[in-house]
């Protein structure tokens, strides 16, 4: 790869479109693994109360480059807009980054004993890798695809391009000739993608519960044998104001 | 090298609900029963506790509960010019790992199947004439009736607090009940659950149409619950966490919370965690199991454990391996339709349609995991068939028993998968979604069966399970007919938007869950060259082994099997302790 300080400023270059195209603010800190919480602070009523955890920071599965690929797509797929701030500042890459560096990734519970074949799609997953091997096979085979296409990796492209990429990505138009990358972003990617933003926060993603306060699920209260009668039909007031792992804890 | 232990009169080899049901009646009467289970105890770990129970990734998209599919899978094809392939994580059905087995995780739902279930060959032969049912459709009566069954019926249900209402009691159809209920001795022990807001849509739309809804009988309880042995049930707390969790608030019934706690107790009960039984010990001269093989997997070390009697009480995979590898039975030929361990292999033919309507409230969190409201009008054989082309049939219902984001969220078609249109879309539709659904039948086939597989291992060595299986023409022509039914209904609902209503498809596909009801392999009848086990659940060729779970079902209804289950292990308790006082065939 090229010079590292470069590689950097592109990034740093490039969120910046995003931000700017989204009218979302910039970071004010923590560009690799960051979950800044400046769009939700900037949003939230003085003297409003502070975010129930720290942002997680750093990456432990993740390299730089791979970093850099992740963060790119996730603010594409969740740009910073009225429901809720960017990808990145959501925490999804972290939950990525940690769902790969732990049992997922390693394909816990997964039978993993040859021979391999490829069979029918309806008989799942018939590859050697663990999903962490995948996803980063996936990531080089993605990035290679790009710089033929653009000249340049992913997270370097103009953002319109990124994203009809990833449209291409998803509906097999990007081609590999040793992986199926449609297989690779529909069947692994995405889902990580959902989890992140659905999860309880203690993974890292959905921070500060934005997508279950987006849909109105109230998470975790202990008993609704009333509420399931007298809120029927209607709407359920704990929606608003949800609860996670980490609040009963 | 393999430690030889002291004789035990019973060994039931796996620790779920039929284990549990079956040792209750033989302790009972103070015989000696040893269960062997290759899981642990889940009643302290962070699965049972809050605020860790309710984690929507690690119990459900994770299968915490489910067996490791790392120690043993199933490998699939589907049909036999094709290799067949592991399944390397498994999402159509999820058996569990564990005292208590899957009834740790289940939804809840208890049917007593129709009353002519037991009887179904007979049943459709006497209705649609013998050439209805197509020669490679190998419908099988189960040599019971369920008058039989009916009085451990009537016990499993004051035993699990069942929540429901009764549509037919001795004969007497009741309203607000299933109209195709089996007879039963009153109503349930328990008030049924409370509806929901999609309940109330579709019973109000089914009986529009001139249909009879009724609720769900749950084993989730409606109140708080003492059953007859003085073992307690919380009241439901309707938390949306029950199918694929334990529940904390000990509200779902099931063996960990009525049975093992008791069965402790008792000076003649023990039981085993973290066995792994790797086969049975088979006298083929004798005719008899003489121990059962396991390692314990704390330590490493083999077991052989000597039996007076033996009960394969597992899931219905492991039922019929330990049949195959033990080489007890000849095993399923489709080629010459020869030997049986392995016939019948069926699952449930599912299909469902979403509905969205802007202006009602679904709260889809403020449920659990038998919040179902159904209708029997297009289910197994309570319709005529008659020109239909299929037999069998599917339950309709509304479901809603969650409203986890992950895996519980619905959008309309055609709403892109990512963006801010698709936030807009969960933002906007999460709380004012339903879901239609349908559980049917599914019938054996000649080419539907287990045997094992030539190539793939288990953790042990041993081989995998292999599954032939695939939607066949009658399960695929059910789906078709009850899915337009569905669909009907669904419009007449006038919901802003309908989604599609698909039918089942070929081929299986391993990558959704469907259900965890998948039976047959080791099947009940009269006729040792079409039965694995007899009428009594007793082994043709090995008089003191019995075999008891959805395997010895011949065929699968539009019904969860849990309630015949249940009925058949509590009779068979009974059945075994009358062997102990007697050793005969039954």
């Amino acid at each position: 790869m090229s010079d590292k300080t470069t590689d950097i400023h592109q990034r740093r270059g490039f969120l910046k479109q995003v931000a700017g195209a989204t009218g979302a603010l910039p970071f004010t800190h923590g560009l690799v693994g960051g979950v800044a919480a400046t769009s939700l602070a900037a949003t939230a009523a003085p003297g409003a109360p502070p975010a129930t955890a720290d942002p997680v920071v750093g990456y432990v599965c993740f390299s730089q480059d791979e970093a850099a690929f992740v963060e790119t797509m996730v603010n594409i797929m969740c740009p910073a807009d009225e429901f809720t701030p960017s990808g990145v500042d959501c925490g999804l890459p972290i939950y990525i980054d940690r769902q790969l560096a732990g049992d997922f990734g390693r394909g816990a519970k997964r039978y993993s004993r040859g021979p391999w074949q490829p069979g029918r799609p309806q008989q799942g997953y018939q590859l050697p890798m663990t999903p962490e091997q995948h996803f980063k096979a996936g990531i080089e085979a993605a990035n290679q695809a790009c710089v033929a296409r653009h000249r340049q990796p992913f997270d370097q492209i103009a953002p319109a391009d990124a994203s009809t990429f990833l449209n291409d990505l998803a509906s097999g138009n990007v081609k590999d000739p040793r992986l199926s990358l449609a297989a690779w972003f529909n069947d692994l990617v995405y889902p990580l993608f959902t989890q992140a933003c659905f999860s309880d926060p203690i993974y890292g993603g959905n921070y500060n519960k934005v997508f279950w306060k987006m849909v109105g699920y109230p998470g975790l209260p202990a008993t609704n044998t009333i509420n399931m009668v007298q809120y029927r039909g209607k709407p359920f007031p704990g929606a608003k104001d949800p609860k996670s792992i980490a609040d009963f804890s | 090298m393999i430690k030889k232990l002291p004789n035990k009169t019973v060994v039931i080899v796996g620790g779920g609900l039929t284990a549990a049901l079956a040792a209750r009646q033989l302790t009972d009467k103070n015989i000696e029963v040893l269960v062997l289970e290759r899981g642990g105890d889940h009643t302290n770990g962070a699965e049972a506790k809050l605020p860790t129970q309710r984690d929507e990734l690690r119990w459900d998209t994770r299968q915490g509960l489910v067996q490791d599919w790392s120690v043993q899978t199933y490998t699939l094809r589907y049909n036999r010019s094709e290799t067949a392939l592991p399944v390397r994580w498994m999402e159509a059905f999820l058996p569990g790992e564990g005292l208590g087995g899957a009834a740790n995780h289940w939804n809840g739902h208890t049917w007593r199947w129709s009353e002519y279930e037991p009887q179904i060959r007979t049943r459709n032969e006497t209705r649609y004439g013998k050439q209805a049912i197509p020669k490679d459709v190998p419908l099988q009566d189960w040599g019971t009736t369920y008058a039989e069954l009916r009085p451990y019926h009537e016990l499993f249900e004051k035993l699990f607090g069942l929540a429901g209402k009764a549509g037919n009691i001795n004969g007497a159809i009741q309203p607000g009940g299933n109209p195709f209920e089996a007879p039963r001795d009153g109503e349930y022990p328990q008030k049924p659950l409370e509806f929901t807001e999609a309940g109330l849509v579709f019973k109000a739309t089914a009986e529009k149409l001139g249909y009879k809804p009724f609720p769900t009988p749950a084993a989730n309880s409606s109140g708080a619950y003492t059953n007859p042995d003085g073992q307690k049930l919380g009241a439901c707390q309707y938390c949306g966490h029950c199918e694929r969790f334990i529940c904390e608030a000990k509200a779902k019934a099931s063996p960990e919370v009525l049975l093992y706690p008791m069965l402790k107790g008792r000076k003649s009960f023990e039981v085993r965690l973290h066995c792994h039984v790797l086969g049975l010990k088979y006298d083929a001269a004798a005719k008899r199991v003489t121990s059962v093989h396991y390692v314990d997997l704390l330590t490493g070390q083999e077991y052989e454990q000597p039996a007076d009697v033996v009960m394969l009480g597992a899931f219905t995979m492991t039922n019929t391996k330990l049949l195959l590898t033990s080489r007890i039975g000849r095993p399923y030929d489709p080629v010459r339709n020869t030997g049986v361990v392995g016939k019948n292999f069926c699952y449930q033919a599912n299909s469902g349609v979403s509905l969205f309507m802007k202006d009602r409230w679904f709260n889809p969190f403020l449920a659990t995991g038998s919040t179902q409201v159904y209708m029997d009008e297009f289910n197994n054989d309570n319709f005529d068939h008659t020109g239909l082309g299929f037999l069998g049939g599917g339950g309709i219902g509304a479901s809603q028993f969650h409203g986890r984001p992950i895996g519980g969220r619905r959008v309309p078609p055609g709403t892109p998968r990512w963006g801010t249109e698709w936030k807009r879309a969960n933002a906007q539709w999460y709380p004012h979604s339903m879901a239609l659904g349908i559980q049917g039948s599914c019938y054996p086939h000649r080419e539907n069966y287990l045997d094992l597989d030539p190539t793939y291992t288990d953790a042990y060595g041993q081989p995998l399970i292999r599954m032939n299986f695939d939607w066949r023409d009658n399960e695929l022509k059910m789906s078709k007919y009850v899915t337009q039914k569905m669909a009907d209904i669904a419009k007449a609902v006038g919901a802003d938007i309908v989604g599609p209503a698909n039918p089942l498809q070929a081929p299986f596909d391993t990558r959704i869950y469907n259900s965890t009801h998948i039976t047959g392999g080791t099947i009940m009848g009269t006729n040792p060259g079409t039965s694995v086990v007899s009428p009594r659940l007793q082994h043709w060729d090995a008089q003191n082994l019995f075999i008891v779970g959805a395997s010895v079902f011949t065929h699968n209804a539009g019904y969860n099997p849990t309630g015949p289950l249940a009925a058949l292990a509590l009779r068979l308790g009974d059945d075994m302790a009358s062997y102990v006082e007697r050793p005969r065939r039954l």
